[in-house]
């Protein structure tokens, strides 16, 4: 009881507000940057216009791409809600907008599924309940009888416990044979950035994949301790800058690094978000003199309506329960998760393996008793063929898809199989699902896929094409 | 002690703890011979020993099909329309070495698509002929230009030779068909020109930028992610399905479709079909220098390189036993023709998955015209 007390009271105690409002500031520069640097990429057009199929998420298959001009608009929306939610300007509205935008273009194809995007999906979805923008906001400004100064300790602590569930997740999650000692997959990726200037040589020893491997999983499991506490938050936050640059430097992950390189400012402690808005504000004041500051007021507590308490209060619990179990459902599978994916997404196992396939999918019509090979690329654009080889769900998807588009031409009688040769760490290629299951006659669901071949005994190759 | 200076000690540990985590990289390997493979070698092996020998040997043979073209629209007689045949097919041949390369200037100018789109569309041909007024790769065009068409035009479907001269003399259209077949060829010359101008370190040097420090990683739109990502689109849609599965059947619901192989009028696809895997495996090991092989060797994956080499060599010898006019083969025994499309398949799977993973090479290409 007395732990229990403790907690809440430590939640509920208040502090100042400023961590919270620069992380509002930070989160909505940070989204604004990747959702104009998306654009720019072209991507808008090659992930969500171009495709003529997408690979919906179980139970979302009623979320559909809105067509070019909808699509653009989406976007459009996006990036302007993470500019108000940087300004803090009508923050509710902006931050309401944002998760919904955001979170709906995460749905609309697993393809693009990653843990980054995720991440910022349950960030804005947290940041609804926050009061972000009660200081240093166009929200204040406009409005000054709605600043205040502190605010309860658990509005803070929401977002250290989603970066610390992240962290020791993807932590845990290297704690593998693979990982800890084959150095897989750094194994493999280092080298390929042989040619780097200064370290590049260096990535080609075997023993940094080593060191990488295990320092990587170190800095996962305990950065967070070592950034809640005064004495080893430098280290901790250097540490935090040197990973994520190096990462963003060998790999290809866009802005993930940077998103975590200013979130996980908000361990650092009042004084110094306090000084960071103090910097801004006089960096403001130089670039427009005259403008009046309204922002010096006595101070004032932020108290959530008591009306509202107890629903916050059950939605964090609930939020946070999922998200503690959530990762662990693969546990619930038999068979080797890196393998069969049962699980694998939603679980921060972040840039753990090599893998990589090609999905020779046979049709055969059981009427004329003709077969035929699929060419994926006439349905399929090279990254979602790409993604879809070496994940079970996409392929079941996507064989169902073909069954649909042959029944649209009047063939009904259709068998479909697939040969998937895939390759994981470095292994040799072997066939992920059983060359003999028709997909045409299985159900996708949360139930274990029997038709995915166990890893160790999946058989090399397999001669499917039978002479006509 | 000041925020300035906690930061200054804490950039000092920082850096003192990067700096000994890779020194203490260096120890445990400090007594061996550093491991390295020079990929920049390996580059440089395939521009100078490989891509660019590939593209001059074909201006060669184009040259020569061109002064054939010239004398046999000046004489057109058996002797002359048998030489520019026999021309052609050595042209042929070589672009079985030099078509794996479809990226920087050879995509600037779709060489692939303009000088190999088949089956040819002997109606847009005839038609292009009857009312003059075409551009030679015009997209409206591409199916009526390039080698498959000089093979329709010099070989004819089931023709004598001297039906074929007729056609170029005293049919009505002769002249007209003659200027075709001289605007073709000339077509296919500049194409091939542009391709050589653009990588001569004298003219364009895309041969500099192709082996410049900045595209020597692995990522996307470096040098070996081009090369890799062009040989293995070119294995997959054009090798395996243009020349054995489409004509086969593979793609086009189970029926076979012989006029769709690549020297159908000619008659000697299953040969040109040898030659580029043939080319494929030279490429793979870089000739004689270093090559993909030896990367794969590198990254201690011997056993993948050799299952690689042994599978192209069993492709090769599959492809061996397939008698020309391939048409034929398919009409009369499709099995054997199938046989190959499975022996080309498994190795591209060693290819596609195995290799690119162990070489850490993503595959990026994005759809394509094909020929």
């Amino acid at each position: 009881m007395r732990v229990a007390k403790n907690i809440t009271g430590h939640l509920n105690k208040t502090t100042s507000i400023a961590p919270l409002v620069v992380f509002r500031v930070l989160f909505g520069f940070i989204m604004l940057v990747s959702i104009v640097r998306f654009a720019a990429k072209g991507w808008i057009k090659s992930l969500y216009i171009d495709p003529q199929y997408y690979f919906t998420f179980y139970g979302f298959e009623w979320v559909k791409p809105l067509g070019p001009t909808g699509m653009y608009v989406v976007f459009a929306l996006m990036g302007v809600a993470a500019l108000m939610i940087m300004l803090g300007y009508k923050y509710r509205v902006a931050i309401v907008l944002f998760f919904l935008s955001f979170t709906y273009v995460e749905l609309i194809d697993k393809t693009n599924y990653l843990n980054h995007y995720y991440f910022v999906s349950i960030i804005s979805f947290l940041m609804i309940f926050l009061p972000a923008h009660r200081s240093f906001s166009l929200d204040v400004w406009l409005n000054p009888g709605m600043a205040v100064s502190r605010v309860p300790g658990w509005t803070i602590a929401v977002i250290r416990l989603q970066l610390a569930i992240v962290y020791l997740y993807a932590g845990a999650a290297k704690l593998n044979p693979d990982w800890l000692l084959e150095a897989m997959p750094l194994k493999i990726w280092l080298p390929a950035n042989a040619h780097l200037p200064l370290i590049g040589p260096l990535l080609q020893y075997s023993a940094t994949a080593y060191v990488f491997s295990w320092f990587g999983a170190l800095y996962d499991l305990t950065v967070v301790f070592f950034l809640s506490y005064n004495r080893t938050r430098p280290f901790a936050y250097l540490a935090v800058v040197v990973f994520h640059l190096c990462t963003a430097l060998l790999f290809q992950i866009g802005m993930f690094p940077y998103i975590m390189i200013l979130a996980t400012l908000i361990f650092f402690p009042a004084r110094f978000h306090e000084k960071f808005i103090a910097a801004l504000t006089g960096w403001w004041h130089k670039m427009v003199p005259g403008t009046p500051n309204n922002q010096v007021r006595p101070a004032r507590d932020f108290n959530l309506n008591p009306k509202y308490a107890i629903l916050v209060g059950a939605i964090l619990v609930l939020h946070f329960t999922i998200q503690l179990l959530l990762p662990l459902r693969s546990k619930l599978y038999p068979g080797d998760l890196f393998w069969t994916e049962q699980g694998y997404r939603f679980s921060w196992r972040v840039m753990l393996m090599e893998k990589a396939g090609y999905a020779i999918f046979h049709v055969k019509d059981r009427k004329t008793n003709r077969q035929w090979e699929v060419q994926n690329w006439k349905f399929l654009t090279s990254n979602q063929e790409k993604m879809m080889a070496t994940q079970p769900d996409m392929i079941l998807q996507f064989a169902h898809y073909l069954q649909q588009h042959y029944r649209d031409q009047g063939l009904n009688d259709l068998q479909i199989t697939v040969a998937s040769y895939v390759t994981l760490n470095g292994k040799r290629s072997r066939l992920l699902i059983d060359p003999a299951t028709d997909l045409t006659s299985i159900r996708d669901g949360f139930s274990h896929k029997d038709w995915v071949l166990p890893m160790n005994r999946s058989p090399k190759t397999a001669t499917l094409y039978h002479p006509l | 002690m000041n925020i300035k200076y906690l930061q200054y000690i804490a950039i000092c540990i920082g850096l003192t703890v990067v700096v000994f985590s890779c020194s203490s990289g260096d120890d445990d390997t400090g007594g061996q011979t550093p491991p390295e493979f020079d990929r920049a070698a390996m580059l440089a092996n395939y521009a100078d020993n490989l891509i660019l020998p590939a593209y001059s040997d074909l201006q060669v043979e184009v040259d020569q099909m061109a002064a054939d073209a010239t004398a046999f629209e000046s004489e057109p007689t058996a002797a002359n329309l048998e030489t520019l045949q026999n021309a052609l097919k050595s042209v042929r041949l070589s672009w079985q070495d030099a078509n794996f390369y479809q990226f920087g200037p050879a995509e600037t100018v779709t060489l692939r698509a303009s000088l190999n789109t088949y089956p040819t569309d002997t109606d847009k041909i005839e038609s292009n002929i009857e009312n003059g007024g075409y551009t030679l790769g015009s997209i409206d065009n591409i199916a009526a230009g390039g080698l498959p068409a000089l093979d329709y035009l010099i070989h004819g479907a089931e023709v004598t030779t001297e039906q074929i001269i007729a056609a170029f003399t005293t049919d009505p259209g002769a002249s007209e068909r003659m200027t075709y077949l001289v605007d073709n060829v000339a077509f296919v010359k500049s194409r091939v020109d542009d391709v050589v101008n653009s990588w001569d370190p004298a003219g364009d040097d895309y041969r500099g930028t192709f082996l410049s420090e900045g595209n020597g990683g692995t990522g996307v739109g470096s040098s070996i992610s081009l090369l890799v990502n062009a040989m293995i689109l070119h294995y997959e849609r054009f090798m395996r399905d243009g020349k054995i599965g489409i004509p086969a059947g593979v793609r086009s619901a189970g029926v076979p479709r012989p006029t769709a192989t690549e020297a159908f009028y000619g008659g000697y696809s299953a040969e040109l079909a040898v030659a580029n895997i043939t080319g494929y495996k030279r490429l793979v090991i870089g000739g004689s220098g270093s090559g993909l092989d030896d990367y794969l060797e590198f990254m201690e994956s011997d056993e993948l390189s050799n299952d690689i080499q042994d599978g192209l060599d069993q492709s090769i010898n599959d492809a061996g036993q397939l008698t020309d006019p391939l048409s034929e083969n398919i009409e009369n025994d499709n099995d054997g023709v199938i046989a190959v499309f499975t022996s080309l398949q498994e190795v591209l799977v060693l290819i596609k998955v195995d290799m690119t993973s162990v070489l850490g090479i993503t595959i990026t290409f994005q759809d394509n015209d094909g020929d």
